[in-house]
């Protein structure tokens, strides 16, 4: 079903193809352009806790193909908010699918499906792409696109709460974007704690690197653990909130 | 200068009139800082507390004033221009006695200008925090007026670059053009000391320094009052270039009869 | 074996805060039963339940009280398990994709509902015949007029053979003609492989055309059940004549119709359509009289609500006209 909904986005990309091309050729500028600040500043400054550019360019590579996976293959979890205050979910409750599942593969964002050709470039061209460190990357980056997801999840699912149509998603999304495009080690005290709790970029980008260059199993516990509890916690989340949805507390409509 | 004036104070109003996202932004202007301020810092820190003859408090001062600039750009704006322009706004723009497109200049700005002065004072308070007082009390007089101007550059050019989008058709891409632009040749991200020579000199050949990287430069620390003039004769360029963008455009569009 | 039953079913909401709370009885314990092939409308004013009873009986919403059944399942609860078995058109959300054609989406709606691939491409090419589509199928969507788009989302909310149609304000939007052929197909459908259909609306013509049983409901109550032949005899039958005349005549006589109101030259007629036919009152007007402009319309919902209860005495014992 996943396959025909990629087949199917895909045909609906290809029907408005020149501004499918511009699209994700900006946005390759766009990846390009940090690829550019950050040989720049490595030249200048070189290494920085650990980090140079070699390894920086492995976290950008892992995050482009975070969010490739995150906001192109799964479009939706972006918007689950507006999904949500829409009453879009009545179209979806009818069927005999799992709500959830259904709404994750429903809609792929062509453009950002760049990122997934992007950042699997970007490593094979500056991640020293050895048979062990290219498994753990795509391993990783999966763990970390699902931390991302569950993440995005989880603020649209407030809207069953809360109401409104689902601002709190883009920004989360946006914090957690700036927070997961920069090596882990330059940030202390609270900034790390946040980013190691409320809005978990330390799992999206901070620990897979640090997995790919330098594995631990202890590390990769870590990883695996959190994925998890995030998808759990996104998926119960999404439960209390549907059941609330359906109980009609959060009616507002004439 | 009435009209003008009062263009740009309804712009100021609209920008203050929606409080909660004015403390969104200003919130992720704060967050882009810390960031930044980590990373430089870290920098500074590896290179024996100065990277490119810029100290860490020069640093965190540049970054402050280099991000609270640009925080005023809207997005939106390159498309809606974009838009107005087929929609033959230019045209009805002609006939109208005071210049339109001015006036809306002046209104952009008032908007603009407001959010900076929110970012600049919420940024002040937080890099003094966590840095230290501004390194060069003189400098730092002259960048606010470069800031300013900083501004000014970068509604006008957004203007050039609507008149543009409106040539290509594709806003969005003219929107990321400029964005990039301004980001790296802008000495947004970096301060262009850090460029080698050959990016240097090609982002001084371009307008965009006059955006960031000028009241930036001021703020660090550095006495060069001949950025302002600089910035003074980039607006005109870019003033007199998006006047012939639209210009053509409003041609093009009675050849097309749109 | 009942599609449909329902018993004592509610649904009220709570809206507002603190003092401002108001509790609102959008459903107040609607009980009736739906047997298999049969073909119901739920009529009702804006704001009457419609959509809320559907939701509830399509299993989205839970109830605040009552019980309902859907094919023996219990909507809220085993939703999934019902969803297999039951269609759903609302007519302001679209099944299909938009850039691509109602075949495409076809592809996909067969995945969700596991239809065996050749049960599938028999199924399509059924409703192609049934619908007058074959044509539209291998369009895109956004090319199609909103007329056929309809008849693409029935074949869609078909296509797994639903065994119950629900359908939501199907008609909104659509000009008269394509009104009417919806219509058409709907029964088609339902006289082809016996689905029932439940379908709501505020368009009385589509109670006429379409439905054998009729229920109203009005601020959440159900106010009338029966038959539509009954209902057209006791209060369908009137329609009502708009006519603008060159100058005012002299005196307005005519068989079957009487003047309602007068305002200059226009008058306004209602017709008792068991009396007379439309057509000889109109050939009679337009025969004698200079007629400028003219237009025939139905009794609006809400008239006809009111005739309700006044024809039904029960009801109107039970519940006090608001």
């Amino acid at each position: 079903m996943f396959a025909l909904t990629l087949k199917t986005a895909l045909l609906e990309a290809w029907t408005a193809r020149a501004s499918f091309f511009t699209q994700v050729t900006f946005m390759i500028v766009n990846d390009l352009v940090f690829v550019a600040f950050w040989f720049l500043f490595f030249n200048r400054v070189g290494e920085v806790r650990g980090w140079d550019a070699a390894r920086t360019l492995t976290l950008l590579a892992i995050l482009a193909t975070v969010t490739g996976i995150a906001l192109g293959l799964c479009a939706n979890a972006r918007h689950l908010g507006e999904i949500i205050s829409s009453n879009e979910l009545d179209a979806v409750l009818p069927l005999p699918v799992d709500p959830l599942a259904y709404l994750l593969v429903r809609r792929i964002d062509t453009a950002l499906l760049g990122d997934l050709v992007f950042g699997p470039a970007l490593f094979l061209i500056f991640g020293e792409p050895t048979w062990e460190r290219t498994t753990i990357y795509v391993l990783v980056s999966l763990c970390g696109a699902a931390v991302l997801i569950s993440f995005l999840l989880m603020l649209g699912s407030l809207t069953f709460f809360m109401g409104g149509r689902g601002e709190q998603v883009e920004l989360g999304f946006q914090a957690i974007l700036i927070l997961s495009a920069y090596p882990i080690d330059l940030f202390t005290g609270l900034t790390k704690v946040i980013m190691f709790t409320a809005v978990p970029a330390a799992f999206i980008t901070g620990v897979p690197t640090r997995l790919v260059d330098d594995f631990s199993w202890s590390q990769a516990a870590l990883l695996l653990t959190v994925t998890a509890a995030s998808m759990l916690g996104a998926r119960a989340l999404f439960r209390a909130g549907l059941q609330r949805y359906r109980s009609g507390a959060s009616w507002s409509r004439a | 200068m009435g009209p003008y004036l009062s263009a740009a104070r309804s712009g100021a109003r609209r920008a203050l009139a929606n409080p909660a996202e004015l403390g969104v932004r200003v919130l992720f202007y704060i967050v882009v800082l810390v960031v930044l301020v980590a990373l430089w810092g870290a920098a500074a820190e590896a290179n024996g507390g100065e990277v490119a003859a810029y100290s860490f408090i020069a640093l965190a001062w540049y970054l402050m004033v280099a991000e609270a600039s640009v925080i005023g750009t809207k997005p939106r704006l390159i498309e809606q221009i974009g838009t107005d322009i087929g929609g033959g706004m230019v045209a009805t723009e002609m006939l109208k006695p005071i210049s339109v497109v001015s006036w809306r200049i002046a209104s952009e700005l008032g908007e603009a200008g407001a959010r900076l002065l929110c970012a600049a004072v919420s940024g002040a308070v937080f890099i003094t925090a966590v840095a230290g007082p501004p390194p060069h009390w003189g400098a730092l007089g002259l960048a606010l007026p470069s800031m300013l101007l900083a501004v000014t550059c970068i509604v006008v050019a957004q203007h050039l670059f609507g008149a543009i989008s409106f040539w290509l058709g594709d806003a969005k891409s003219a929107w990321y053009l400029f964005q990039k632009l301004v980001f790296l040749t802008g000495g947004m991200l970096l301060p262009l000391q850090i460029f080698p020579p050959w990016l240097e000199t090609l982002s001084w050949a371009l307008p965009f320094w006059t955006m960031a990287y000028a009241p930036a430069r001021l703020a660090s620390g550095h006495l060069e009052p001949w950025i302002l003039a600089g910035q003074l004769a980039w607006l005109a360029v870019l003033a007199v270039a998006a006047g012939i963008a639209f210009a053509a455009g409003e041609r093009r569009l009675q050849v097309g009869g749109g | 074996m009942l599609a449909i039953e329902t018993e004592g079913l509610s649904k009220s909401f709570v809206t507002g805060r603190g003092r401002a709370r108001l509790e609102i009885d959008a459903v107040h314990e609607l009980s009736l039963s739906v047997a298999a092939g049969e073909r119901l409308a739920f009529i009702g004013p804006n704001g009457a339940g419609k959509s809320t009873s559907i939701k509830m009986l399509t299993g989205i919403l839970y109830p605040s009280s009552g019980s309902a059944r859907v094919l023996g399942y219990v909507p809220w609860d085993e939703r999934r398990a019902l969803g297999h078995h039951i269609g759903t058109l609302f007519g302001q959300r679209s099944q299909l994709w938009f850039e691509l054609s109602p075949r495409q989406s076809f592809a996909l709606l067969t995945a969700i509902y596991r239809i065996e691939k050749n049960a599938a491409a028999r199924r399509i090419a059924e409703l192609a015949e049934l619908l007058e589509a074959a044509d539209l199928f291998d369009q895109p969507v956004r090319s199609l007029s909103l007329g056929q788009r309809m008849r693409c989302e029935l074949a869609a909310s078909v296509l797994h053979e639903p065994r119950v149609l629900f359908l939501d304000e199907p008609t909104i939007g659509l000009d008269l003609i394509a009104k009417q052929r919806f219509r058409d197909m709907v029964t088609r459908l339902n006289e082809h492989k016996g689905t029932t259909l439940f379908l709501t609306s505020h368009d009385v013509s589509d109670i006429e055309q379409v439905a054998k049983r009729v229920v109203v409901v009005n601020h959440g109550r159900m106010i009338y059940d029966d038959k539509v032949s009954r209902m057209r005899r006791s209060i369908l039958s009137t329609k009502l004549i708009e006519v603008r005349f060159e100058s005012p005549p002299q005196a307005l006589s005519l068989q079957g119709a009487h003047v309602l109101k007068v305002s200059g030259a226009g008058y306004k007629l209602v017709v008792d359509t068991e009396q007379r036919s439309i057509r000889e009152v109109l050939d009679e007007l337009l025969d004698n009289y200079r007629v400028a402009d003219i237009s025939v319309l139905d009794p609006p919902l809400e008239e006809v609500i009111e005739r309700i209860y006044d024809v039904s005495p029960t009801q109107k014992d039970k519940w006090a006209p608001t």
